[in-house]
């Protein structure tokens, strides 16, 4: 059976920043589904339905997506809730649009983690009988982590420096994400532990932030727009629960997502033209380039220093700006402006991009997507 | 990125919330005889039938080989640091008990960061005062570097197993009120006047709360407009019972009020003066016109409304 | 529309008041081994898992299907979740059932479940409420369904008397119901005299508070034969929604599942529900919920729902039976009743009902819901 092909279309997003104190959830959601129409020649009228990704526990509220229907544009139309990162209601998207029932879908996410203490939105995902009384939650997942890939690849705290410093800056070129002042080496290292070795610079930061993007249909991907970005892979895969039991050193659900997706994709060989990973620490930003492929086992670093063939997290990826639940998203966003305007970013020709979001404690669940022009 | 309400710039101090409720949390066959005999200084894991694995502590489901079936074991209370590091709650460490197949984490007690080594051989501490139903009966592991390596073992008269966990969460929140709600709050605690935004659909009726988008449409709302202070009851039940985090003690009048100039709900109370069930239920209906009647609070929520009385026709 | 979907197989837990022997991560488990039997597969022949339960509150674990992955046996399986508060069973069962209907897989299990007595469930309820606005004033859902109620009961007429025959109906198919824990026959006497709480509501219009766990394998039509002659095949399906405060919300019609029903009955060439329709399954947290959907399903005109329910058509041996497996009224394990919904359904066109058979059912409608009675969903099965 030939599927239908999917395409993005559009993107919107606000600013990614460490606070929005000026603005509800709904203004966030809002500002972004009125955005995301514009100038494609699509109303929020041809909409088929809506997936939204966020989590009760960041927002604060059972059910969240109920309260905020109104302000995604779900009203009258299709809607469902994915409690998961962003891009597993891209995911959910595109296999509807895939199956021929609908056309045009809006996907949102949105988390606003300055709301919160978000260490508990990770040590409330711990099982409560065994791992979340001795303390151990994300954090202790990815110091254990850290101190495991440093140590399997010799490598030092000063080369993942190296890795925020780059996507930093990377960030503050963007302009999508509010930054004041890109750190230094010696300002990621002074940082202070926050889960030895990783000092608090070493981890994502997390943002506010809501993100739509516009999913269509051939047809209508042709009729709207010059360079639609198809989606031609996906595939995501979950590892066990308890950190402690998971293969060390690897991240093999990541491993396994990214096979599924190129599998689908037809790619005998990972050369895309660019790459936008999500990562929790800059220690797994390197193991995630490594689980897709795009770097031997511990050279995840190096190529944080040295673009080769692919392109990686021109948009800063993750490490600067983690709005948690809408991470992903944001990635497939970024991806999709530079496979579509690749001037802006001083790309050649990109033909093809590889994204990749995840979530839980440690990284336990990985989806991938490829996409091509 | 945000358009611009046509309001000045308010700062308000971000609403405080918080989601705190009880629990009580079922561990399950094997977590409940681990949570049993670790009060006992026992500890206890699964031994799996088919794949031979054996995790400590106890699973209900092997995280190797997905099998259920399994025979609770007693462990030694000795083992390997497999993996540590130090975060806000402390120095946790990766266990493998002698005998099992797979880590798990746990406190390391009586040593700095530094003085750890992947390989080290531990001990269980044990805690001094009982922790009710709480891996915390071990208190954590030390270094114990001589310490042998033991064997598991079946566990002989096991306790019975807990079958209820007592816990709680306590979540806290600070919402932002954004510049809608934060207009909307500020007239209500300093001038006493409700406020929503006119609906894009050329009435001039208000939402309230008001928003950026309107629900239907997602059309930019319109300007600020007043509405009234009285309204009418569109739907209405009695509250009986009570619930934990109730405010109000039953039996009391709940209502979905329209004020006059809005075109959305609000819920709030009707007041009854010498409330019965039968007077109330023949008194308030939809339909019914109400007034709010102002409490002496000012604190900026719809609260500072103490409740709704019946306006006689 | 893409590839046809079929339900291949069903299990569900007994449900209870509360389950002491088994976690959440038991219960799914007991639900999924079902479910594998019944389809005559195991986890290898599983592509994808799609889990779905109620709010992360009602049980204290965040991102639950994290945790449950390992006693579903799904490692390193796609694997999600999907949540919508009530109707979140079906949700999770549509979301799979698209993930096969385009191709990226052949076989998806779905599981649903909520242990309740975990946790306080009113409170955990009324924090659905926006923090700044209503959350005060909230009564769960309860206050404001019976609000609604009383706001239909006079100009549709649905009575406290309509929505008590609701509960005797219901109560007494759930007898028949192997997986039900409430079995208690009541009149409409005793429904009429229990207690208020939040009236119109009485006690026994108000289902129980469970612990259970359901499951279901979806199938590609190719690979449905390994498992079943007879599968159930989703012939439409759709979930829709209203904004929670829209501007003049209509109480008397459910407006998101009268289009649900709409969409899904063109889908599925149903054009005369009551006649077409061998059995129906609906959502109904509260008895006076069953009138209304009677009237947003086009079981009936607005304002025939109480004569309909009077007049024994919805009972069983009526000609639109509704609820044979008792609904909610016998086990109401909320993240999972939609995909109960579906499941008992399901089981009726399949021709293998553990509840009252229906003889002959060839055409089968399920509906859920949730939220503040704004998120709704309807599937036509058929086999």
């Amino acid at each position: 059976m030939k599927a239908n092909k999917v395409a993005v279309v559009s993107s919107a997003q606000v600013e990614l920043r460490p606070r929005w104190g000026g603005a509800q959830h709904i203004d966030l959601i809002s500002a972004v589904v009125s955005s995301v129409f514009k100038g494609i020649g699509l109303t929020l009228d041809d909409v088929d339905f809506i997936i939204d990704s966020g989590s009760d526990v960041l927002d604060g509220r059972s059910i969240s997506n109920c309260g905020f229907l109104g302000a995604m544009g779900a009203h009258h139309k299709e809607e469902s809730r994915v409690e998961e990162d962003g891009l597993w209601a891209a995911s959910y998207g595109a296999v509807k649009i895939a199956s021929g029932a609908a056309d045009v879908g809006l996907i949102i996410a949105y988390s606003k983690p300055s709301e919160s203490n978000v260490n508990e939105f990770y040590s409330t995902q711990v099982e409560p009988f065994y791992q979340r009384p001795v303390g151990f939650e994300h954090l202790a997942a990815s110091g254990i982590q850290a101190q495991r890939y440093l140590a399997d690849h010799a490598l030092s705290k000063e080369d993942m420096a190296k890795v925020v410093v780059k996507r930093w800056q990377d960030a503050a070129n963007n302009g999508r994400v509010q930054i004041d002042a890109v750190p230094t080496v010696e300002d990621v290292l002074a940082s202070g532990d926050i889960a030895k070795p990783l000092t608090q610079q070493m981890m994502s930061r997390k943002v506010d932030g809501a993100v739509a993007l516009l999913l269509v249909s051939e047809d209508i991907a042709r009729r709207v727009s010059k360079k639609p970005v198809w989606i031609t892979g996906m595939g995501d895969s979950i590892d066990r629960h308890a950190f402690s039991s998971r293969a060390s050193g690897t991240l093999e659900a990541c491993e396994r997502a990214a096979a599924a997706a190129y599998k689908k994709a037809g790619w005998t060989e990972v050369k895309p033209s660019v790459a936008e990973v999500s990562a929790s620490s800059a220690v797994t930003e390197c193991m995630v380039l490594e689980a897709l492929g795009l770097a031997a086992k511990g050279k995840g670093a190096k190529l944080a220093e040295q673009n080769s063939g692919t392109a990686i997290n021109l948009s800063g990826g993750a490490l600067p700006a983690d709005p948690i639940m809408a991470t992903g998203l944001v990635r497939l966003s970024e991806a999709y402006r530079q496979l579509s305007t690749p001037e802006i970013y001083g790309l050649e020709s990109p033909t093809s991009a590889v994204v990749h979001g995840a979530g839980g404690v440690g990284m336990q669940t990985h989806c991938v997507f490829t996409l091509e022009v | 990125m945000l358009a611009r309400p046509d309001t000045y710039a308010i700062d308000m101090e971000p609403l405080k919330s918080s989601l705190a409720m009880p629990y009580t949390l079922t561990p399950g066959r094997a977590a409940g005889a681990f949570l049993a005999e670790v009060a006992n200084r026992r500890i206890v894991g699964s031994k799996f039938k088919n794949s031979g694995k054996v995790t400590v502590p106890a699973q209900d489901f092997c995280p190797i080989s997905g099998d259920a079936e399994f025979d609770l074991i007693e462990a030694p209370a000795t083992g390997t640091l497999t993996a540590f590091t130090e975060t806000q709650f402390g120095l946790i460490g990766l266990v493998r008990i002698d005998g099992s197949d797979v880590d798990f984490p746990h406190q390391i007690l009586g040593a700095r960061y530094d003085d750890l080594n992947i390989g080290d051989r531990v001990e269980a501490v044990w805690s001094d005062e009982p922790v009710e139903t709480s891996i915390l009966n071990i208190a954590g592991f030390k270094l114990s570097p001589n310490a042998p390596v033991g064997q598991i073992k079946p566990l002989e008269n096991p306790a019975e197993q807990v079958e209820v966990v007592k816990y709680a969460i306590d979540l806290k929140y600070e919402h932002a009120f954004g510049p809608y709600y934060g207009r909307m709050f500020d007239e209500i605690k300093n001038n006493r006047r409700i406020m929503g935004v006119r609906v894009p659909d050329g009435s001039e009726s208000a939402y309230l709360p008001p928003r950026e988008t309107c629900d239907i449409t997602h059309k930019q709302t319109g300007t600020w407009v007043e509405v009234a202070h009285t309204g009418t009851v569109r739907a209405m039940s009695i509250i009986n019972f009570e619930f934990v985090g109730q405010k109000k003690k039953p039996p009391y009048v709940y209502a979905e009020i329209k004020l006059d100039g809005a075109s959305t709900r609000l819920i709030h109370n009707v007041y009854l003066p010498d409330f019965t069930m039968e007077k109330a239920k023949a008194m308030v209906k939809p339909g019914t016109r109400v007034r709010a009647v102002w409490s002496d609070k000012r604190t900026g929520s719809m609260d500072d409304i103490s409740h709704f009385e019946i306006i006689d026709q | 529309m893409g590839r046809h979907v079929g339900i291949v197989g069903v299990g569900q837990t007994h449900h209870a008041r509360r389950r002491t022997d088994v976690s959440q991560a038991g219960l799914v488990r007991e639900a999924v081994n079902r479910a594998l039997a019944d389809a005559k597969l195991t986890m290898d022949d599983i592509d994808a898992v799609v889990v779905a339960t109620g709010p992360v509150l009602f049980a204290a674990v965040n991102q639950p299907e994290k945790w449950v992955a390992d006693a579903i046996g799904a490692h390193l399986k796609p694997l999600v979740r999907i949540t919508s508060g009530g109707g979140t069973g079906f949700a999770g069962a549509l979301g799979a059932y698209y993930q096969i209907a385009s191709g990226q897989h052949d076989r998806v299990l779905v599981v649903a479940y909520d242990k309740l007595s975990e946790g306080a469930l009113q409170y955990s309820i009324s924090t659905l409420y926006d923090p700044f606005w209503g959350r005060e004033f909230a009564v769960g859902i309860m206050g404001f369904s019976a609000a609604y109620w009383r706001a239909r009961m006079d100009p549709l007429g649905h009575t406290e008397e309509a929505a008590a025959m609701v509960a005797v109906k219901n109560r007494k198919h759930a007898m028949s119901n192997p997986y039900a824990h409430v079995k208690k026959e009541v009149t409409v006497e005793e429904v009429m005299s229990s207690k208020e709480l939040a009236w119109p509501i009485k006690l026994l219009d108000v289902p129980p508070i469970s612990d259970g766990a359901a499951a279901v394998v979806l199938s590609c039509e190719s690979k449905a034969k390994e498992s079943t002659d007879r599968p159930a095949w989703i012939t439409g399906m759709g979930y829709f929604c209203e904004a929670d405060n829209p501007p003049d919300r209509n109480m008397l019609l459910s407006e998101p599942l009268a289009l649900a029903a709409r969409r899904v009955y063109r889908a599925a060439g149903i054009t005369n529900p009551r006649r077409q329709f061998d059995v129906v399954e609906v959502q109904e947290p509260y008895t006076c919920f069953e009138l209304s959907y009677y009237e947003s399903l086009g079981l009936c005109e607005p304002g025939g729902a109480a004569e309909l329910v009077a007049s024994g058509a919805t009972s069983a041996g009526g000609d639109i039976p509704v609820n044979l497996s008792g609904g909610c009224m016998g086990a109401n394990p909320i993240g999972a009743v939609g995909l109960i919904r579906l499941i008992e359904a399901a089981t009726q066109v399949m021709g293998k009902s553990e509840c009252i058979q229906v003889p002959n059912a060839k055409c089968a409608l399920a509906q859920t819901g949730g939220g503040w009675a704004n998120l709704r969903g309807v599937a036509v099965l058929q086999a």
